[in-house]
């Protein structure tokens, strides 16, 4: 998700109040205007060519991205690693923790006080993690898909047990809802090695219900933007409001007014504010959801 | 599927007989005796092994034990493949028992998923039936299921019970009388000498003209090079059987009759191995073997496909 404020866009259509709690009980009510429109189905060529261009656009904002073709069957994937020092106001093993246990504790750090010396026990270390984040292409699923590894600079990669304790606070619920069938340990189909993966099978529902209806307009849109702006936070990944520039798909029903300026993104952050059955939904305007756990 | 149903049982009840041995340099308080045990193809080694773990951890101290892992010569065992796809791709030319080494120490990172309890194992499973029902009928079926359902095909596998779990699998496997098949079939091709782990493609088991494709026209398609007449013969192995391929198609990717035919079309049991010899009016060698000859042949739900054999 993208930091924004609702803004002025046109068309900004309004949930119904019961709609949303519908959503966050985990099955989507999709609106009978939307039932029965076709399926957005994003084809390998075409996750391909948004892959390039998202990477053209990496490369003149120096945001690290760049694709790796395999060299056996000529696929190929998105890739960016980088570096995230993480506050630990913990002593001991998280593997040892519950998941309860570690948002209480993450949570905990925003509420201490700054004096660690009134808790027993516990002391402040800095941690940098570095993250390698892979977007490849799921043709059973035909979307994205998200994978991801950390380690620690000594080289222990962090456990599940860990990586779903850095999850965001906001995300924290729905994870907590069905851990197995969000973020687990699975084989890179490339590489072969274990990878953590954001698990896809939902992905189709919310990328869905912003490409369809009202906002059809999005469809000429970058759609691994779209995507990954969404998703990444929840593993710690941003991706920064610059993106929202990346000129869209040379098409004759695009309204040229509404899709070339900035001040798109602020109708398109609203519109994932209020159609995200994916995730449990806490708007989190105020802060910026960029992935800083 | 009821003419299946005994492949279906030969398939599931299918069984290695396997030597597990603890890894010289574990440390141990006393010796350490191999443990045999008879693995079922259709499982996985970290649901099955409790009994290997408990045997080992008795002359070990609790310090020295951390996850368990397996590793065959020198290569460590991937618990998330099924068990017969482990021994195909890595031993099936080899004596029986299989000799599997356990290890409770390094465990390596970098080529193993961790499984620290049959959550992980029920997830993994899962997710692999849900992959294949996308493909199979768009997630229609599987999502249409209630989770008791799920939790029954996951309990019928973990204690080995053949009706329960195919009370629920039959839903899987069937697909609209007006259609001729699965949307996309789904399969992997494993290859043990590649970076990559296995090969996925969607592929239509109908052509655009109406008539069904076959083993070989999935293969053509799917790695041309392994079929390339320079390529040699070719031996293909799905989930326990080996299947001879030659010039003349045969196989329909189906759910699945196997011909029984007395002469030629014979089915052989073998070692816990099915063999099928191709039945077909001119006579074709059975393919000998080259550096393909570790490509196994799968589904991506995990062996509950079959093959059909046309004459």
């Amino acid at each position: 998700m993208l930091e924004g404020t609702s803004g002025d866009h046109p068309v900004q259509p309004q949930p119904r109040q019961g709609h949303l709690e519908q959503m966050t009980q985990g099955r989507v009510q999709i609106p009978c205007s939307m039932a029965g429109e076709e399926d957005f189905v994003l084809e390998e060529k075409r996750f391909k060519q948004h892959c390039e261009e998202f990477v053209k656009h990496s490369q003149q904002i120096g945001d690290g991205w760049e694709w790796r073709t395999s060299k056996d069957l000529g696929d190929g994937y998105l890739s960016k690693t980088h570096f995230q020092v993480r506050n630990r106001h913990i002593a001991q093993d998280l593997r040892e923790k519950t998941n309860d246990n570690i948002e209480e504790t993450l949570l905990a750090h925003v509420e201490e006080s700054l004096d660690d010396s009134q808790v027993a026990g516990v002391c402040t270390t800095e941690e940098v993690i570095r993250y390698e984040y892979h977007v490849l292409y799921s043709s059973s699923y035909q979307v994205p898909v998200l994978y991801f590894r950390a380690c620690f600079l000594d080289g222990r990669p962090l456990t599940l047990e860990e990586i779903w304790g850095s999850v965001h606070a906001c995300y924290q619920d729905r994870l907590q809802e069905g851990p197995w069938d969000t973020i687990t340990q699975q084989e890179h189909p490339i590489l072969g090695q274990p990878f953590f993966v954001l698990h896809p099978c939902r992905t189709n529902e919310f990328i869905s219900t912003v490409l369809t209806g009202p906002w059809k307009h999005n469809r000429h849109k970058n759609y691994i933007i779209l995507w990954l702006s969404t998703v990444g936070p929840v593993v710690g990944l941003s991706v920064p409001l610059s993106y929202a520039k990346v000129a869209p798909e040379q098409n004759s029903s695009t309204d040229s007014a509404e899709s070339s300026s900035a001040s798109s993104l602020p109708g398109l952050t609203f519109q994932y504010f209020a159609y995200l059955p994916y995730f449990a939904m806490r708007i989190c305007a105020e802060r910026e959801v960029l992935g800083h756990c | 599927m009821t003419d299946d149903k005994d492949v279906l049982r030969d398939v599931w009840f299918g069984r290695i007989p396997t030597c597990f041995t603890l890894y010289q340099d574990e440390i141990t308080e006393r010796e350490a005796e191999p443990y045999y045990l008879l693995l079922p193809r259709i499982s996985y080694l970290t649901l099955v092994t409790d009994k290997v773990k408990k045997h080992f951890q008795k002359v070990m101290r609790q310090e020295e034990v951390s996850e368990i892992w397996f590793e065959y010569e020198g290569t460590p065992l991937k618990w998330h493949y099924p068990i017969g796809l482990l021994f195909d791709l890595h031993a099936s030319n080899t004596a029986l028992p299989w000799s599997i080494t356990v290890h409770f120490k390094n465990f390596p990172e970098k080529d193993l998923l961790h499984c620290h309890s049959k959550d992980v194992i029920e997830a993994h499973f899962m997710a692999c039936i849900k992959e294949a029902d996308a493909l199979k009928h768009k997630s229609q079926v599987i999502n249409e299921m209630q989770k008791k359902d799920h939790k029954q095909l996951w309990m019928g596998l973990q204690n080995d019970k053949f009706e329960q779990f195919w009370a629920i699998n039959r839903k899987l496997m069937e697909y609209p009388p007006e259609d001729n098949g699965f949307r996309y079939i789904p399969f992997r091709i494993y290859q043990a000498t590649t970076e990559r782990p296995f090969i996925q493609k969607l592929f239509r088991p109908i052509a655009s003209g109406g008539q069904l494709h076959t083993l070989g026209d999935l293969l053509k398609d799917v790695c041309p090079s392994a079929v390339a007449p320079e390529a040699g013969d070719l031996r293909f192995f799905m989930h326990c059987t080996h299947v001879a391929m030659c010039s003349h198609r045969i196989y329909h990717l189906d759910k699945g009759q196997v011909k029984r035919d007395k002469k030629e079309g014979e089915i052989k049991s073998q070692r816990g191995v099915m063999w099928l010899v191709p039945g077909h009016t001119e006579r074709m060698p059975i393919c000998k073997r080259d550096t393909f000859a570790n490509t196994f042949f799968g589904f991506a739900n995990t062996f509950f496909g079959w093959i059909k054999v046309v004459s």
